[in-house]
Formats: structure tokens, sequence, C-alpha cells
């Protein structure tokens, strides 16, 4: 599997989705050696071996039983590339305003783009290079970051490939794509024998903007993980909040909108915000500008534990993405018990019936939708008991059986090929 | 329709004029809207109506206590085994508690057969055709066999190109192929002798398995956005305000109550879309209940209470 952040360091959905699956996965009988551009810590997994540039090579005593085969050359060759340190660049979101902003004619875009050209390109010649990974079924590469590494380690090893994309480059840059990393995501669906989205609302976009071909894009959603649902903290309390990231992608300014017109009928609403990112100076002013600066609490960035308690105690989860591939905070909620309000090109809005569904760009909707929420308490309950019965009648195991499935398409397509 | 009245073979039944649940209502709203029903039948079709039908075909004893009050001489029920035990539906009985009114009962498979499963292809007997379904209406015992069934059954259920207008034209020239059978209105068959009293005390549908109203008044939502209207409708009528009472009476069409059907978690809401104009049923109940407070406010300011923020 090449990936890019593992926890317990993880910014966004594509750490834990690693996570989740490859722990499925490996209940299932599958070994996987998960490729990282960083150098860890790896919360451990039995049955996944995690391999970064410049790692040392195991002791012969300390290795994990696994079916690799012996390191060929006997002096260790020196490993190319730097491992990078977390905090990860995948939270490095381009400074862009909105689409009117003259960040459109400039194709510059990351602060560090050496950086970035360079790191990739060695993270890519590192993976291609790859002799110590035994015998290999599948290649499963997640999003951009390493698939020129992915595809041409396939090509060696003669193995199917499989992408997942979780978010396009057209997504979170909202409209202004960064070429190179355009050309990576297109270089990835070419070559995957197989490519997974995690919405239908992806599997358009890949077929749609990158020629994908339909037979074979699948859609396999994310999930989450049953926890212990929390005592409800003090049911009176109005509390609306949201969690993610404060990337222009995730419409939070939205958020801020209709709280503002709440706060006008609903003088006891409290508006949460638990995140980081590029929007955060913007969301401040804006709050403040709209006369809710004592209304909008800005909590930065929350833990896991952090994020639960919240959960237990929020009346409403409110998910305004512009652009959200699938939205695994709503899901979250939802497996919280919590009533969500989410805008309509999210994907978990496919596989929920029981939550409000917005234009992005609707505040008054979003206000009207959340106020009733937080009004109408038969409502909230009924939401919030069929939400939580939606977001874990299914969960990990199904979908790593879903890309088990994919995996076996994939090789039998592969041999199909004349 | 007018031209169908003045065929003579046909008979119109009473019902509340907003297809409502006012039987659930305090009086004398029930009374008011069959009323409002009856005289529409007869402004616009010079129809008397002298059986009465209620809202998705609920019956009960206290329901024909009313229709008798009413002078109805029969009524239309669901022919369900649950209450009829061992009696068979194809018989007329006289209600129990007000034996003046007569009883038709709808035999539910033979209906359904032509309600639900006429253009099903996964159904043994597709297609349905006149002549085999009058060789089983000819092989069923009994006195009376109520075929009831919603009005757009007929091309819009089943669209016309499912052959349904084509089958409904043929069967009355199969059926005559039988002598034991013939055709009669409600109104006629409501003349036959009862086969004995029939007693109902709960509230029967002819909805889902348990035959109550549960696919209307089963969940959260729906009992919380009924009781929201039975308060406002208090309000409502002191208000005196005819265009605040009209408002109100159409917020108690069940179908509201409907859409914002939840069926027990593990089940599809998809199944239920169809007739719904909604999204899912947490936007019915929201967007009730706001046209709820709404209209709570206008009869609150047309008697001068002042709302508290």
């Amino acid at each position: 599997m090449v990936g890019w952040e593992w926890p317990p360091h993880h910014t966004g959905g594509l750490g834990v989705h690693c996570f989740e699956l490859s722990r499925e996965l490996t209940r299932l009988g599958h070994r996987i050696t998960f490729l990282t551009p960083f150098s860890g810590p790896f919360t451990p997994v039995e049955g996944v071996t995690f391999r970064f540039p410049s790692e040392r090579r195991p002791e012969p005593s300390s290795a994990a039983p696994s079916e690799e085969e012996p390191s060929p050359a006997s002096p260790s060759p020196v490993e190319p590339g730097v491992p990078l340190e977390y905090p990860g660049a995948y939270d490095e979101q381009p400074e862009v305003g909105p689409p009117e902003s003259s960040a459109f004619s400039s194709p510059s875009r990351p602060r560090r783009p050496v950086t970035f050209q360079s790191s990739t390109e060695t993270y890519n010649g590192w993976i291609a290079a790859r002799e110590d990974l035994g015998a290999v079924d599948v290649i499963h590469v997640h999003d951009w970051f390493g698939t020129e590494g992915a595809k041409a380690l396939a090509e060696r090893l003669g193995r199917p490939l499989v992408m997942t994309v979780h978010s396009t480059e057209y997504d979170r840059s909202v409209g202004h794509p960064w070429e190179p990393i355009l050309e990576r995501e297109e270089l990835g669906i070419r070559a995957a024998t197989r490519v997974i989205a995690v919405s239908r609302h992806l599997r358009a976009q890949l077929i749609e903007r990158y020629d994908a071909d339909p037979a074979k894009v699948r859609v396999i959603y994310n999930a989450v993980r049953p926890t212990e649902r929390l005592e409800e903290i003090d049911p009176t309390k109005r509390v609306v909040l949201y969690v993610g990231r404060l990337a222009a992608m995730k419409g939070v300014d939205t958020f801020v909108r209709a709280a503002a017109r709440i706060a006008e009928h609903v003088p006891d609403a409290l508006f949460v915000v638990a995140g980081e990112g590029p929007e955060f100076p913007r969301l401040v002013e804006l709050a403040a500008r709209l006369g809710v600066g004592d209304r909008v609490m800005f909590l930065g960035k929350v833990s896991d534990e952090e994020r639960e308690i919240l959960l237990a105690g929020a009346s409403v989860f409110v998910l305004p993405s512009v652009v959200e591939p699938f939205g695994i905070a709503a899901l979250e909620a939802m497996a919280a018990g919590v009533p969500t309000v989410v805008s309509k090109t999210s994907g978990v809005a496919e596989i929920s019936s029981s939550t409000f569904r917005v234009d992005f760009w609707d505040v008054e909707e979003f206000a009207s939708r959340i106020a009733e929420i937080l009004e109408y308490p038969t409502l909230r309950a009924a939401m919030g008991a069929q939400g939580r019965w939606e977001a874990l009648r299914e969960g990990w195991p199904e979908r790593a059986r879903e890309t088990v499935a994919v995996y076996a398409e994939a090789r039998d397509a592969r041999r199909d090929r004349p | 329709m007018r031209s169908l009245r003045r065929t003579g073979r046909v008979a119109f039944l009473a019902e509340t004029y907003y297809h409502s649940l006012a039987f659930l209502l305090p009086p004398p709203e029930l009374a008011e809207e069959v009323a409002m029903h009856r005289a529409v039948l007869a402004r616009e079709f010079g129809a008397e109506t002298i059986a009465l039908r209620m809202t998705e075909l609920a019956y009960s004893d206290d329901i024909a206590r009313f229709a008798e009050a009413e002078r109805f001489q029969g009524m239309l029920a669901e022919g369900w085994e649950g209450v009829l035990r061992r009696q068979s539906p194809t018989f007329p009985y006289s209600a129990a508690p007000a034996r003046t009114v007569i009883l038709l009962l709808r035999h539910y498979p033979l209906s359904d057969d032509i309600g639900f499963r006429f253009s099903s292809k996964n159904w043994s007997e597709y297609p349905l055709t006149a002549e085999k379904y009058a060789r089983w209406l000819s092989e069923t015992p009994g006195e009376t066999l109520g075929l009831f069934m919603d009005f757009e059954t007929f091309g819009e259920h089943h669209p016309a190109e499912s052959g349904i207008l084509d089958f409904l034209s043929r069967l009355p020239e199969e059926v005559r192929r039988y002598p034991r059978l013939a055709w009669a209105t409600v109104d006629e068959a409501i003349g036959t002798p009862p086969a004995g009293p029939l007693s109902v005390p709960e509230i029967m549908s002819w909805a889902d398995e348990a035959r109550d109203l549960g696919a209307w008044l089963g969940n959260d939502l729906q009992k919380s956005a009924f009781e929201a209207a039975k308060k406002v409708g208090v309000l409502a009528r002191q208000s005196a305000d005819p265009r605040i009472l009209e408002d109100w009476r159409k917020l108690l069409t069940s179908d509201h109550f409907y859409y914002m059907f939840v069926s027990g978690h593990g089940a599809d809401l998809g199944v239920h879309r169809y007739f719904s104009s909604y999204d899912n049923p947490y936007d019915a109940y929201a967007n009730y209940m706001n046209a709820m407070t709404d209209l709570r406010r206008r009869a609150l300011d047309r008697l001068g209470v002042p709302i508290l923020k």
C-alpha cells in the first residue's frame, strides 16, 4: 500500500482510512507493506510493515514473520531520499481566495515549491526502486503523492495497480488545480487497473474531469468505528458544531454567516468551530464583522477525545463544504447521534437519509435547517437515532471486503489482458 | 365525473373534505368536514351520499356511531381477518354499536391483485387478464365482494401502457359470463341484509400488516406534529377567522403525516419516497412544524395575544 499519513499523526480522512482499512484487511488474512514518506511514529497493526525512505533495514532476528524475501544486495544500498517530518505537507492548502481572486492567473502555489518538487520526486523514485517487498499481489496507492512510483513498481513486478481517490486537486484547490499534482492524479487514474472513489459524486467527477473509464471506477464509502456513545452533555444547551480543517473548500464562512442569522432568533445558541487551517484569520474577522464574535468559538485543532466530548454536547453538526468528496466528520457526528446538516455535494449525503441537505451557498437555508433542529426536540431525537443507525449499520469490515473484491477484479482484469 | 354520474351506475361516497384524520379530533370537526364534502358532491354532481368512507379506510365502532348520527346507511371497512376472526369478508355486516349502518368489507387479496400487483412482473400470476380475474371472482364464495382501491390505480399507479385500462374495459363482459356474479354500487350493496353484527373497538385502516394508523401516527415525529395540530386547532377555532381555519384544516390532510413516516431501523425509507415530495421524513416534519408555528402566530395575533419572545 502506497500511502501518505498514518495514525497517530493525521490531518485528514486519508490516514484514518488507510489505518482502518489495513486493520480489517489483515483480519481477513492479508498482509500489507505500507510505504510512506514519513518516518513515523506509526500506531502498530499486526500484519502491517512500514517502509519509509532512509529507514534502517530490520535486523533478521526482529523481522516480523512475513513473506518478504531477503534483501537481494549484500550491503544494504544507501537509501535515496530523506523521510519527511510530521506534520504533513498535505495540510498545505493553496492560498487561494474565492474564484474571482487574482490567484487564478498565478500557477504557483505552495510556499515551498522546490521542497515539494524534490520531495515527491525522491519519494516516487524510492517507491519505484523497492526491491524488498517480497511477494506482492496488488499495489494499492492512495491519492496522488505516490502514483508515479506505484505505477513503475506495478509495471516492474507485473502486478495490478489499484488507486483510491479520496479527493481531487480540483476540489482541494476550489477549482484552481496546481498542474504537477493534477498530472500525478491523471497518471494514477490512467495507469490503475481499478480506481476506487469514496462517493458516487467523486466517481462522476473522475469520469468527467479525468476521463476515467467508467468500467473501472468503483465506489467504496468511508466508515466509522462504533464507539461508546458518551453521555449527552446538558441537552438543553443549544450547540452548533463544525469539526474540520479551515480550508476554502470547507465553506466554513457559510457556517459563520448562518450563525449570525440564527443568533438573531435563538439568543442562547452557541457555535463551535474545531479545527485549524489557512481560513482561520478570515473566519474570525467575519464573525467579528457580523457581530457574533462572542457567539462563535474557535477552538483550534482538537484531539480525537476532545472531538468526542464536543459531539456529546452538540445539538447539530454542520458540514457546509463547497466540495466534500466524502465528509467523514459528518459520519462521525451521525455515529454519535448528532443530527447533521450537510451540503448537497457531500459524499456522505449519499449514504444517509436522515440528514438535511442544503446547497453550499445557501446561507438562509443552512440557518433555517439548523434552527429547526434547535427548535424541535422531537426532530433532533429522531434524526439523531436514525443517523446513528445509518452510520453504524456498515463499518470498516464491509469496506475491507469490498476492497478485496476490487483487488480480485483488478487481478482478473490484468490476467485477461492480451 | 359528471357524465359518469349521468349513467346512474356510479355511487358517490362521503368523505372528509380535507382527506384528513379529523376522526381523531374533538367534535364538531369531523361532522363539519364531512358536511363540506357532501355539499360539494351535491353541488358539482347532484349526488346524494348515503354511504361513508373514511380517510385511508379508517373504521371503528366510534366512527360507526358517528355515521349513524349523521344518518349514513353504510360504511366501507377493511375485510381484515384480525377483526373478522373466522367470519367471511364476503358478506355485509351491521356495525355492532350502530346497527343501521351496514358495513361493506374490502376483499383485500382480490383488490390488491389489481391495486398493487397488476403490473408486477415478479408476480406468479403476471400478466393478469380480465378472463382470469373474472374466474377468480366467480370462485370466491359469499354474497358481496368489495373491490375497493385508489382512483389513481387506473392510469397512474399502473400507467396506461401496463394494460390496466384494457383490463378494466374487458372486465364487465368477462364477469357477465358467470351467472352468479353481478355488479353493484356501494349504495346498492348496502341494501343486502347483513350476516350479523361486527365489532371493531380499535381504529382499523387498510395500511400495512397491522392495519392500524402506524403509517400516519406511528412515530414520534408524527405524534408530535399531530399534537401540535390539535393545540393550534383550538386557537384556530377561537380566532373565528375562516382563512386561518381553512389553512389549519389543510394541514390535517393525512398525507402530511405519511411524509413523516420513518419505518423501524433497518427498513428502507426509499420505499415510501414514491409517495412523498420531501427528501426525507425529517424535512417533512420540519416544514410542517414551521407552517404550524406560523399558523399559531397568526391565530394568536387574531386573538390579540402577545407573543412572548
